[in-house]
C-alpha cells in the first residue's frame, strides 16, 4: 500500500514541478512561434473528423497536405468556394508554410478570378469584372495574413508586390492616380523583399521597373544605377547588360548630361 | 535473497540485452519496421506538386510533403513499435512463467523491470536509426531526382538557364532536402517514443493484459497530445491546470512541422524538452518500480 501511494505521489508530483518549466518551454514555442492554430470546435468543423484525430495525433503537417490536396481536387471540378476553404483550412493548420500561403494567392488571383470573370452565369462584363477584382482582393488580403504569419522571408512581399504590379493596378480602370499608387506599393513591396539574404537578384530590377510605371523615373534610375554598382559580376553575371540596358534607356528618357551619365557612350550594336 | 543482493548494472545489461533479442525475433515488430519502411521508402510517391514557380521551389514542396509522410510514419509507427513492444513485455513473462526462473536467481526487481525497458528503448532506437536511414535514403534519391531535373529542364528550354542560376537552384534543392536540423526532431520523436514506453511499461506493472496496456497508452497518447489545448481551455481554472499537469505534454515534441517549414529550433530548446521528457520517465518509470515490487506474482 505505502508504495502504490508513493507511486501515485511520484506520479503527481510533476504537476506540481514540472509547471513553471512546461510554461517557459509553452512561452518559448509562442515566441518562436511553432506549431499551427489550435484544434478548436470550428477546426474541427472544419476539417472533419478524422483529419482532427490526425491533427491530435501529432500529423498536422500530414493533415495540412491531404486538405491542400483536396483542395487540388475542388480546382480540377471549378469548385472555388470549396477550394478556398481547404486553402484557409491548410494555412490554418500550418501558417508558417510559405507554400500554402503562396500558391493560394496564386490560386485565388489568377486562376479563381479569371475562371469567374468568364463564367457562364454571369450575366454583363461588368459583373465578370467586379468578380474578377473581388478575387484579386481576396488574394492580397490572404497574402497579407500570410506577411503577419510570416514577415521574416522575403518570398511574400515578393508575391504582394507581384500581385499589385500584375493585377491591383490593372484594376484601377485607367485612373493615372489609383495605378501609381499600386505600382509604389509594388515597388516597396519588392524593395522590402530585396533586403533578404536569400531574395533573388531579379526583385531589385522589378522594384525599379514598378517605380517607373509609378511616373518615378528619377526613382527608377536612382534604384537600377545603386543595382549596377552593387551588382556582382561573378555571381549575377547575366544580369548586368539588363541593368546596362536599362541604366541607358532611362538616360535617354530623362536626358541626362553626357558628363552625368553612368554609361556615357552609345551602347555598340553587336 | 535478493534483498541482499546489491544493484548492478551489468545484469541490468544482461536483461536489457536478452530482451532486444526476444523483442528482434517477434513478428509483430518484424512486420511493423517493414512496414514502416516501405511506407518511407514510397513517400516521394504522395508529393506530385508541379506547379512551383521554378525547379527549386517545386522541389521545395514536394520535399515538405516527403518529410511530412516520413515524419509522419516515424511518429506513429515508431509509437506502435514502443508500445507494443513493452506492452508484451510483463504478461508474456507471466504467461511463460519465465519470470519465475529469472527472479529465483539474484536479480532484484528493480534490475529485472529496468533491464526489461532498456531492451525496449533500445530496440526503439534501432527501429527509429533504421526508419531515420531509410528516411536519409529518400531524401538522397529524391534529391538526386531533383537536380537532375532541374538540369534537364534548364538544357529544354529555348535560352537554356544561365550556369550560375541553375547552379543557385541545385544549390536550393540540396538546402531544402538535407535540413541538419532534422536530427533535433528525430531525436525528440524518440524521447517521444521513451516515454511512451515507460507509461506502457507502468500500465503493464498493475495490469496482466497487452491489450489493456496498448489502449490505455493510446488513450494517454491522444489526451497527451490535448493537453495543450485543454491547458488554453482551462485558463484561469488552477486546479484543473494543476491536475492536467500529471499529463506530459506531447506536443511539445512534435517539432518535425516546424522544421519542415524552415523555423530555426535553437538546440537549448531542444535540450529543454529532452529534459522535461527525461523527468517525466524517470518519475514514470520510478512509479513503476514500486508498483512492481510489491506485486503479487
Amino acid at each position: 500500500m505505502r508504495n502504490r501511494l508513493l507511486a501515485v505521489v511520484l506520479l503527481i508530483a510533476p504537476a506540481w514541478g514540472m509547471q513553471p518549466w512546461h510554461n517557459q518551454i509553452l512561452a518559448e514555442r509562442q515566441h518562436l512561434k511553432y506549431g499551427g492554430a489550435p484544434v478548436t470546435r470550428e477546426l474541427r468543423d472544419r476539417i472533419g473528423q478524422g483529419l482532427a484525430i490526425a491533427l491530435l495525433a501529432g500529423f498536422r503537417g500530414v493533415a495540412a497536405d491531404f486538405i491542400w490536396l483536396r483542395g487540388q481536387g475542388f480546382w480540377e471540378q471549378r469548385q472555388w468556394f470549396k477550394q478556398s476553404e481547404c486553402i484557409e483550412s491548410a494555412v490554418k493548420l500550418q501558417p508558417q508554410s510559405i507554400f500554402f500561403w503562396d500558391v493560394g494567392a496564386w490560386h485565388m488571383t489568377w486562376n479563381i478570378a479569371y475562371a469567374e470573370s468568364t463564367a457562364p452565369d454571369i450575366a454583363t462584363r461588368a459583373e465578370g469584372i467586379r468578380r474578377e477584382r473581388l478575387w484579386h482582393d481576396r488574394g492580397r488580403e490572404f497574402l497579407e495574413r500570410g506577411l503577419q504569419n510570416i514577415p521574416n522571408r522575403f518570398d511574400l512581399y515578393y508575391k504582394l508586390g507581384w500581385v499589385y504590379y500584375q493585377k491591383l493596378a490593372a484594376d484601377c480602370g485607367g485612373e493615372p492616380a489609383c495605378q501609381q499608387a499600386r505600382y509604389r506599393k509594388a515597388a516597396e513591396y519588392f524593395l522590402t523583399a530585396t533586403t533578404y539574404r536569400d531574395a533573388p537578384d531579379y526583385l531589385g530590377r522589378d522594384a525599379a521597373r514598378c517605380l517607373e510605371k509609378a511616373g518615378d523615373v528619377a526613382a527608377a534610375y536612382q534604384l537600377y544605377c545603386k543595382l549596377w554598382q552593387e551588382n556582382d559580376p561573378h555571381r549575377n553575371a547575366y544580369a548586368r547588360p539588363i541593368i546596362q540596358r536599362e541604366i541607358r534607356r532611362l538616360e535617354n528618357l530623362l536626358d541626362i548630361p553626357v558628363a552625368a551619365r553612368l554609361f556615357p557612350m552609345k551602347p555598340v550594336a553587336p | 535473497m535478493t534483498d541482499h543482493v546489491g544493484f548492478s548494472v551489468r545484469r541490468v545489461w544482461l536483461i536489457a540485452g536478452n530482451t532486444f533479442t526476444e523483442s528482434l525475433r517477434q513478428k509483430v515488430y518484424n512486420i511493423l519496421l517493414i512496414f514502416a519502411l516501405v511506407v518511407i521508402a514510397s513517400a516521394s510517391f504522395f508529393a506530385q506538386f508541379t506547379f512551383g514557380e521554378d525547379i527549386a521551389q517545386t522541389a521545395s514542396y514536394e520535399l515538405k510533403s516527403i518529410k511530412d509522410t516520413c515524419f509522419g510514419a516515424l511518429s506513429v509507427i515508431g509509437m506502435l513499435i514502443a508500445v507494443v513492444g513493452t506492452a508484451m513485455l510483463l504478461p508474456n513473462e507471466l504467461e511463460n512463467r519465465t519470470i519465475y526462473t529469472i527472479l529465483a536467481k539474484p536479480v532484484r526487481r528493480v534490475e529485472f523491470l529496468l533491464g526489461k525497458y532498456c531492451g525496449t528503448v533500445l530496440l526503439t532506437l534501432v527501429s527509429v536509426v533504421l526508419m531515420t536511414l531509410m528516411f536519409g535514403a529518400e531524401l538522397v534519391f529524391k534529391e538526386t531526382r531533383l537536380v537532375a531535373d532541374a538540369r534537364a529542364e534548364s538544357a529544354r528550354q529555348a535560352i537554356p538557364t544561365d550556369a550560375q542560376q541553375l547552379a543557385q537552384q541545385i544549390a536550393k534543392i540540396h538546402a531544402a532536402a538535407f535540413d541538419p536540423d532534422i536530427v533535433k526532431a528525430v531525436l525528440l520523436i524518440f524521447v517521444k517514443l521513451c516515454l511512451l514506453a515507460a507509461i506502457t511499461l507502468l500500465v503493464s506493472t498493475f495490469s496482466t493484459s497487452m491489450v489493456f496496456n496498448v489502449a490505455v497508452t493510446l488513450l494517454v497518447f491522444f489526451a497527451g497530445h490535448m493537453v495543450g489545448i485543454a491547458r488554453d481551455a482551462w485558463q484561469g481554472h488552477a486546479l484543473l491546470t494543476y491536475l492536467l499537469g500529471v499529463l506530459p505534454d506531447l506536443g511539445l515534441f512534435n517539432v518535425a512541422d516546424d522544421i519542415i517549414l524552415g523555423n530555426v529550433i535553437p538546440w537549448a530548446h531542444v535540450g529543454k524538452v529532452v529534459a522535461y521528457g527525461g523527468i517525466y520517465l524517470s518519475c514514470v518509470v520510478g512509479a513503476a518500480q514500486l508498483i512492481f515490487a510489491t506485486r503479487e506474482i
